[in-house]
């Protein structure tokens, strides 16, 4: 009798499974139909099911509105916006994967494999080997439009896990097919840029998305970098804090420099051009230092910017010298900034105290990295009743950066 | 002063041992295809705590060879998956911690690695050729753990590592990539290994590095990010390859992290009161190591494996 109960049991719970895999199969199909019937989805979201009951599930301009009633409950696709409902991800996850190992590895089944990877690939954007699949299919045959589709699900999936390394990675391997096929990058560097910055926008001080910007920067035209410095100008601005943004001008402001070189006529002009911006660059830095108070990214811009700064004075006056020495009058500048960040009045937030930090640490960065100007430096300091640079880190820095500042400057440090 | 916190070393242990077993929530099933990252911070942590022998050699070292591709000579980062560097280099770490490399075609892993070098002295990740120095740092590594770095141009690798320096004294992942703690742990963990540390300048690198530290002791991977444990990883063990590190307060980190664990369940978060995974608990557990915590075994902070395994490979030839 137990027996046959257990028998019984073990009956049930096979059919149980098989519905279940039944249901798995089916919903990964229809997923499929609703990938397929709308290649303009620009954004996804995963919903709990109490979310997905608020969407109107099922009513009009429901994509597969044909389809059996048990996946409205779980899809919603309008105006290219996607829902999938939460509850069933695993379900779906496993019946893609499953169907993706057993499709890999056919040939004449690339149409499929690409279905498949997508599904794979916008639930789980890191599966390097559906990324290696879909490079497989698309290197092939060269075809601009496929690969066009490639950035789109790459933007896509990016809308939604905009840090997800394997879709950069995928989406430079798409860009990389274009530009090898001597195809015009200007317009297709252009978009990227654009891409980039919508993403930042949401997603703060990402560094993959940066990265792929700084990327781009060998495939633009002087033009396009000139351009690239100016639309960005407004955007840092609005995000002090973020420092990918001042380490990509500073990518861009290099770049300038580097196609100054061998340039032939265009050189001379084009440096002093350059010169130009480096300087327009720092009178802003100045001006935003002053705006935000206590922000490491805009005092990090200004020691690179200075370093430069100082060492082109510098070699003007070798090759031309004058009465007044332009690299004093950049120092006396410096410490002018300097002694109003150490006498700025205390606030609330402690923003005053970090400004005088960084501006002293600025101060002794310049003097480390152009020693040079170190004895210049001192000398502007007792003029301005400071003792010395010792003095302005003793009183500026938290006892932290004692350990830092004192190795800097050489000095031995008898509480070690 | 609040209450002395302690390392939750056992917690820890079974935190470790037990996460292998929920394996179907969504959140495991997309962490499939890292399975061997995963399998060396597990492991790696366990043996920091002198814990290794609670998992089964042999079975771990029976998977380790089912995610290897014998025609290509690389690791998938689980069965059926592509092989990438990035999971070559788990594959021989985890084999180093047993001390079963014996169960490699090494000429054939080192092949693999050596042929991703480009022209440039870089490194793929890859056949499908994204650079990046994170894949230079790996293959030095691997290729050094195995003693098979004649296979490869080491100037050339070198040469491009230091292309990725900033004026900041920091690298990036590219030349004129923006200055990152992690990688930065993968070019001076290069250069270590090459011998090349002279082209760092040790005072500017220090300082970037130093720069990481919050108020809250934790470190963080750029400026104006928050603090995280992992970088306790990445900027300490730079910090020790150039020999800065006491430019910043380790007491204050390792109260820190020790703030970042689950003391009832195991386990370390990225920061304090955040949900514990086990990427988090190798690098709390790893940085206490490079602060010499008690209990915890030293650790090599280029090879990023315990010293005494690293020791038993070099020291044996």
């Amino acid at each position: 009798m137990e027996q046959e109960d257990e028998s019984e049991g073990a009956a049930a719970e096979q059919q149980a499974d098989e519905a279940e895999e039944q249901l798995a199969d089916d919903l990964l199909l229809h997923f499929e139909r609703v990938l397929h019937s709308d290649p303009l989805i620009d954004e996804v979201g995963f919903l709990h099911p109490t979310q997905f009951g608020s969407l109107g599930c099922g009513q009009d301009g429901d994509s597969a509105s044909q389809a059996p009633e048990f996946q409205h409950r779980y899809f919603w696709c309008r105006d290219h916006k996607l829902a999938i409902c939460s509850e069933i991800l695993p379900k779906l996850y496993r019946a893609a994967r499953d169907a993706y190992y057993n499709t890999r590895n056919a040939p004449s089944q690339a149409v499929h494999l690409m279905s498949l990877t997508k599904v794979l690939l916008i639930l789980c954007p890191d599966m390097l080997t559906a990324w290696n699949s879909r490079k497989m299919v698309l290197s092939e045959k060269y075809d601009f439009t496929k690969l066009k589709d490639e950035l789109q699900l790459c933007a896509l999936i990016l809308s939604y896990s905009p840090k997800n390394e394997s879709t950069w990675s995928h989406r430079r391997w798409v860009l990389k097919q274009v530009a090898e096929q001597h195809q015009d990058m200007a317009q297709l560097v252009e978009k990227e840029s654009v891409l980039v910055k919508e993403i930042a926008e949401r997603s703060k001080m990402n560094y993959r998305a940066w990265r792929h910007r700084c990327w781009l920067i060998p495939y633009m035209t002087r033009k396009q970098v000139l351009d690239e410095l100016k639309k960005s100008t407004r955007w840092s601005e609005l995000h002090v804090a973020d420092n990918c943004c001042f380490h990509y001008r500073r990518s861009l402001l290099l770049a300038l420099l580097d196609s100054c070189l061998g340039n032939g006529e265009d050189s001379v002009s084009w440096e002093s051009e350059t010169c130009m911006l480096w300087k327009d660059e720092l009178r802003w830095n100045e001006m935003l230092i002053r705006r935000y108070q206590g922000r490491e990214s805009l005092w990090n811009h200004r020691r690179f910017l200075s370093q430069w700064w100082i060492q082109q004075l510098f070699s003007v006056e070798e090759t031309c010298p004058s009465t007044t020495s332009q690299v004093d009058l950049f120092i006396t500048q410096e410490i002018g900034l300097l002694s109003e960040c150490l006498n700025d009045p205390a606030d609330e937030f402690g923003e005053s105290c970090v400004q005088a930090e960084l501006s002293a640490l600025y101060i002794l960065w310049i003097s480390k990295q152009v020693p040079a100007v170190k004895g210049k430096l001192e000398e502007r300091l007792h003029s301005v009743s400071i003792v010395g640079l010792k003095d302005v880190l003793v009183r500026a820095c938290r006892p932290e950066k004692r350990w830092l500042w004192m190795n800097v400057l050489g000095l031995p440090d008898r509480s070690q | 002063m609040a209450g002395k916190a302690e390392l939750a070393a056992d917690q820890h242990v079974r935190y470790i041992v037990t996460v292998e077993k929920k394996k179907d929530s969504f959140e495991s099933l997309v962490m499939e295809h890292i399975r061997l990252n995963g399998a060396y911070w597990g492991l790696t942590t366990l043996d920091l705590l002198h814990k290794l022998h609670a998992v089964d050699a042999a079975e771990v070292v029976d998977w380790i060879m089912s995610c290897y591709h014998p025609e290509s000579g690389g690791f998938g980062g689980n069965v059926g998956h592509d092989p990438h560097v990035l999971y070559t280099l788990s594959a021989v770490q985890v084999l180093c911690l047993f001390d079963r490399l014996d169960v490699l075609d090494v000429d054939k892993v080192a092949d693999y690695v050596a042929g991703l070098q480009n022209e440039d002295g870089s490194f793929s990740g890859d056949i499908w050729g994204e650079v990046d120095t994170r894949f230079s740092y790996i293959a030095l590594c691997t290729l050094s753990l195995l003693h098979r770095l004649h296979k490869i141009d080491v100037q050339k690798a070198v040469d491009f590592v230091v292309s990725c320096k900033n004026l900041d004294g920091g690298f990036g992942a590219m030349p004129g990539g923006e200055s990152h703690a992690g990688q930065i742990f993968c070019c001076v963990g290069a250069l270590a290994i090459t011998g090349s540390l002279h082209h760092i300048d040790r005072d500017l690198l220090g300082w970037w590095l130093c720069e990481r530290q919050c108020k809250d002791g934790g470190l963080n991977g750029r400026p104006e990010k928050l603090a995280d444990v992992c970088y306790s990883w990445w900027v300490l063990s730079s910090l020790i390859m150039i020999d800065r590190v006491h430019w910043i307060d380790k007491e204050k980190l390792t109260k820190f992290i020790l703030n970042c664990q689950d003391k009832e369940n195991g386990g370390i978060s990225d920061r304090p009161d955040n949900a514990v995974d086990i990427y988090h608990t190798y690098f709390g557990v790893a940085g206490l190591s490079l602060m010499e915590y008690p209990g915890v075994k030293p650790m090599d902070p280029a090879y990023a494996l315990p010293l005494d395994v690293v020791n038993r490979i070099f020291l044996r030839k």
